[in-house]
């Protein structure tokens, strides 16, 4: 489609000539200032710098963009390290806490052991499976059975001291009767003073000692060990120690004894395969 | 608002040919975000107009590469005056006619730098041929995009946003 002529400027070949000429000044000088070393005029560094602005901030955008960038990436990587790191620290924590589990178990274990070293009893180890310390009735379930050759009466006793006695047996269960039970009791003896009596539960977590006479010398902090007179519990076993000897009413003292078992705590125990009396012993009577 | 818009698409270019600078160095040898800028604005076909685009562009360009200084103001000049005169007489309208003019002013563009280099300072340019053909290809391909962009920002013809009858 044409234009119409008077639209078209009139001497714009003539302007286009002289640019063109003055641009090729240019270039000649700028040509000829690089020879002598000086690589920029005038005229070009004004139009540099005018424009620089441009320039500077699309390098600092750049830059900062790249600089971001770069960040984020630092970060990935610190965020997944981390991560790592934590996952290292709960793997380490689980093997320390399971390491320490069985350092104390192993140290438990060898006070049982050394116990059971020492009782010249036929012995065997069993675990609780059930411990009723809250109850009416004191007792607890062991994970061995007659099949382990565990009986009826057989005492029950872990590092700390006496636990109690069993009272029945299945093939591979037997219940305990635990000594602060209200319907146990215990032949003892003071350590210190050798005076025996008979410990009973109190039906709570704590335990009494009966049939010690008021001139006794009975004092708070005396242990009070087994007697070996009742035919269930072996001689010399830890019951608990005094923590208080009040006068009674009547000819015998009011003994409190704090138990040397933390019943709360029980595990393994050992199981005494006590030497049992024959029925027609007990039963007989001159 | 037709110089602002010239001026706003020379800070564009310039922004363009620093950020190719940056990150891909060689990018500038196969691709001129300037002349871009000159055809389209000499497309309106006013010759005074071109002119002055052409000379202004081409010092921009020659300031921030290794050039002497003159040489793309010259070759864009040349390059602006000539599609300007011919849209002068001739209405050419769409992106196909842009991307024609686009490619002969590319393929002029390259020619006079390479008789200027050849007279001014008698060296030759290495593998000329090659990288006249890559460079018009993609410049091209990127003024007709940046075109039919316009098309859909402006609404209307682009060319017709540069055209005023007044001086």
């Amino acid at each position: 489609m044409a234009v119409p002529a008077d639209v078209i400027p009139r001497r714009p070949t003539l302007l286009f000539i002289v640019v063109l000429s003055l641009l090729f000044i240019v270039m000649s000088v700028s040509s000829k200032t690089r020879y002598v070393g000086e690589t920029r005029t005038l005229f070009e560094r004004t139009v540099m710098t005018l424009f620089s602005p441009v320039p500077k901030t699309v390098n600092w955008v750049g830059q900062t963009a790249s600089d971001m960038y770069h960040g984020y990436l630092d970060m990935r990587r610190e965020v997944a390290e981390n991560l790592q790191l934590r996952r290292k620290v709960a793997a380490l924590t689980t093997e320390n806490l399971k390491l320490r589990q069985t350092e104390s178990d192993l140290r438990r274990l060898r006070g049982l052991l050394g116990y059971a070293e020492q009782s010249t009893l036929e012995t065997s180890m069993a675990q609780t499976v059930m411990l009723d310390t809250a109850g009416r009735f004191k007792s607890m379930i062991l994970d061995r059975g007659s099949d382990d050759g565990i009986e009826v009466n057989d005492a029950i006793v872990n590092a700390s001291g006496l636990i109690g006695r069993v009272v029945l047996t299945t093939r591979d269960m037997a219940k305990v009767q635990l000594i602060t039970d209200t319907n146990c009791a215990v032949g003892t003896l003071i350590e210190r003073t050798r005076r025996q009596g008979v410990v009973r539960g109190d039906g709570a977590q704590g335990l009494q000692m009966f049939d010690v006479p008021s001139l006794a010398d009975v004092l708070p902090g005396d242990v009070v060990l087994t007697a070996g007179i009742d035919g269930i519990y072996p001689k010399g076993i830890p019951v608990g120690t005094i923590t208080r000897a009040d006068r009674g009413a009547d000819l015998f003292k009011r003994i409190t004894v704090r138990p040397a078992v933390d019943f709360g705590s029980v595990e393994e125990v050992i199981v005494i395969h006590t030497r049992k009396i024959p029925p027609q012993v007990l039963r007989y009577a001159p | 608002m037709r110089w602002l818009r010239f001026a706003v698409g020379l800070l564009l270019a310039l922004t363009l040919h620093t950020l190719l600078d940056s990150f891909y160095p060689n990018a500038l040898a196969f691709f001129d975000p300037y002349i871009i800028l000159v055809i389209y604005y000499s497309m309106g076909g006013n010759i005074l107009g071109a002119i002055i685009a052409g000379v202004i562009a081409g010092f921009v360009q020659d300031a921030y590469s290794g050039a002497i200084f003159g040489l793309h103001a010259f070759s864009l000049t040349v390059c602006a005056y000539a599609v300007a005169y011919v849209n002068s007489r001739l209405v050419l309208r769409g992106t196909v006619a842009f991307g024609a003019s686009l490619g002969g002013s590319v393929i002029a563009n390259e020619l006079v730098i390479y008789i200027l280099v050849n007279i001014l300072q008698r060296q030759k340019i290495e593998m000329f041929e090659q990288g006249l053909l890559v460079k018009t290809v993609f410049t091209v391909l990127f003024g007709m995009l940046v075109y039919q962009l316009l098309t859909l920002f402006l609404r209307e013809e682009p060319i017709e946003a540069t055209k005023e009858r007044t001086w």
